[in-house]
């Protein structure tokens, strides 16, 4: 269970500073805390997929004035999501990432040539150049669990209004050049 | 050798290994020779991996500092992400028996045991703390002309807020010393501390929104006629460089402000060019930034 959000008295100081609340009307961690509090599962729709959209900043933490450790408690709260196999497809896809090459990020053809143009090894000398340390990453993760968290999920959608309108540009002159 | 071993994590090595080559070669040329630590995984990153299931969060954390104590190593991040995940992994560890039995009995089973007798250390802590700012300005052959918006990123200040209260207190300087020791100038702007937009799993989730953070930041940095951006962690540097092409792209802006690691920096003020440090392999086109730096843009 989460650690001390009980002390949480709904303030709002946490919203009011949130970065990610201030572009994402939907985005509002004073409430994904009151409904863990009430345990108001069945109302996780208006839980996922916002609660993944959380940076980590830590903003809303040192706003605090109840010293509620928030990003834990969000942390918490998505990790219940994802064991009820509420996850977004991109995360998914970062997870089968490091099933994959024990890398969220791995390499790929334009990495290894700057590499090489550095005078560096074209893999670096991590799990990527390793056979065997990717086999314990793998083994790690079958005795976690997490190969099956991540291939057995359910996969949630984003929501379409929250994808950015795409404007045209226009420079000064293209903009004369329609008018003329 | 050091008693240093170099966590590259994912993004640096695989994105922008100019900054695994400036790490190399500042800290050679401060006569610390870094190990490599062969087999290291994702750290794996704090927001994202943290929150589908802790146990497998912890697990791959310890294996990563078990290795680098297997070489009776301290562990080096040059990475935020990485430093909050294996920080937090060991301070949890270190604390808690019960869970250090539970994850080593996993350990097991690669031939690994997290011990917790070494530390691991974020490259900017380690160079304020071990080298220290007149250190660095030893260090330097080549002092730069520039204006720098300094970028702390959220998970260098916060593990380090629980860690280590001398570095964190209500007016947070350190970064900001170690630029000023390349002779550069660290220039303030509005909302210096906020993030860069990116971090948590969220430039994944919900890309749009994470640019329109970063596009406040570039705003706040460009009204503040900055030279460049200097950062510590290879993610918010991915956000800030690529993100800027995203952001002229979808709103019709021009930012084009050079992105660097500390690391770039420091290499640029001790007499290494750009092109050594992997400057110009940014996505942002800093060719103009190299070009000044290249007629003598230093105060020599």
């Amino acid at each position: 269970m989460i650690s001390n959000i009980e002390r949480c008295y709904q303030c709002g100081q946490c919203t009011s500073v949130c970065p990610m609340g201030e572009q994402e009307q939907t985005y509002r961690i004073r409430r994904f805390l009151q409904m863990e509090k009430l345990g108001l599962e069945s109302e996780e729709s208006m839980i996922t997929p916002f609660i993944f959209y959380c940076t980590t900043c830590y903003k809303c933490q040192d706003n605090c004035p109840q010293g509620v450790n928030l990003v834990d408690a969000v942390l918490a709260i998505r990790e219940k999501a994802v064991h009820k196999g509420k996850m977004l497809e991109a995360h998914k896809k970062v997870g089968q990432m490091l099933i994959n090459y024990g890398h969220a990020v791995p390499t790929n053809a334009d990495a290894m040539e700057k590499r090489a143009l550095l005078g560096l090894d074209e893999r670096p000398p991590t799990v990527q150049a390793s056979i065997e340390g990717l086999s314990e990453i793998k083994t790690l993760m079958r005795l976690t669990g997490f190969d099956n968290l991540v291939a057995e999920s359910k996969v949630e959608t984003i929501p379409e209004n929250t994808t950015m309108v795409q404007q045209a540009c226009f420079t000064q002159q293209q903009a004369a050049e329609e008018k003329a | 050798m050091s008693n240093l071993s170099l966590f590259l994590g994912c993004v640096a090595p695989n994105r922008y290994p100019g900054i695994e080559a400036a790490t190399k070669k500042t800290f050679s040329k401060l006569g610390i020779e870094l190990d490599d630590l062969e087999g290291a995984s994702c750290c794996p990153a704090p927001g994202v991996f943290r929150s589908f299931d802790k146990t497998t969060w912890l697990t791959l954390a310890s294996r990563n500092i078990a290795l680098s104590e297997e070489m009776d190593d301290d562990l080096l991040t040059i990475c935020n992400g990485c430093y909050s995940t294996l920080k937090e992994a060991e301070t949890e560890l270190k604390k808690d028996s019960g869970l250090k039995k539970e994850v080593n009995e996993k350990l097991f089973e690669t031939g690994h045991e997290f011990r917790g007798k070494h530390d691991v250390r974020h490259i900017i802590e380690y160079l304020y703390q071990d080298i220290g700012v007149d250190g660095i300005r030893e260090m330097v052959s080549n002092p730069l002309d520039l204006r720098v918006a300094v970028h702390y990123g959220c998970h260098l200040v916060q593990p380090l807020k629980e860690n280590d209260s001398e570095l964190v207190t209500d007016h947070i300087t350190f970064f900001d010393e170690l630029v000023e020791a390349t002779g550069a100038r660290s220039v303030e702007y509005e909302d210096k501390m906020m993030c860069c937009g990116a971090g948590g799993g969220a430039r994944a989730a919900v890309q749009d929104a994470t640019l329109r953070i970063t596009e406040k930041k570039l705003q706040n940095m460009t009204e503040a006629q900055v030279d460049c951006i200097v950062n510590a962690c290879p993610f918010c540097h991915l956000q800030f460089d690529t993100g800027q092409q995203d952001i002229n792209k979808n709103s019709c802006t021009n930012y084009e402000i050079p992105v660097l690691h500390y690391t770039q920096l420091l290499g640029l003020a001790m007499g290494f060019s750009s092109e050594e440090l992997g400057i110009n392999l940014n996505s942002t086109d800093t060719a103009v930034f190299i070009q000044r730096i290249k007629e003598g843009f230093v105060t020599a």
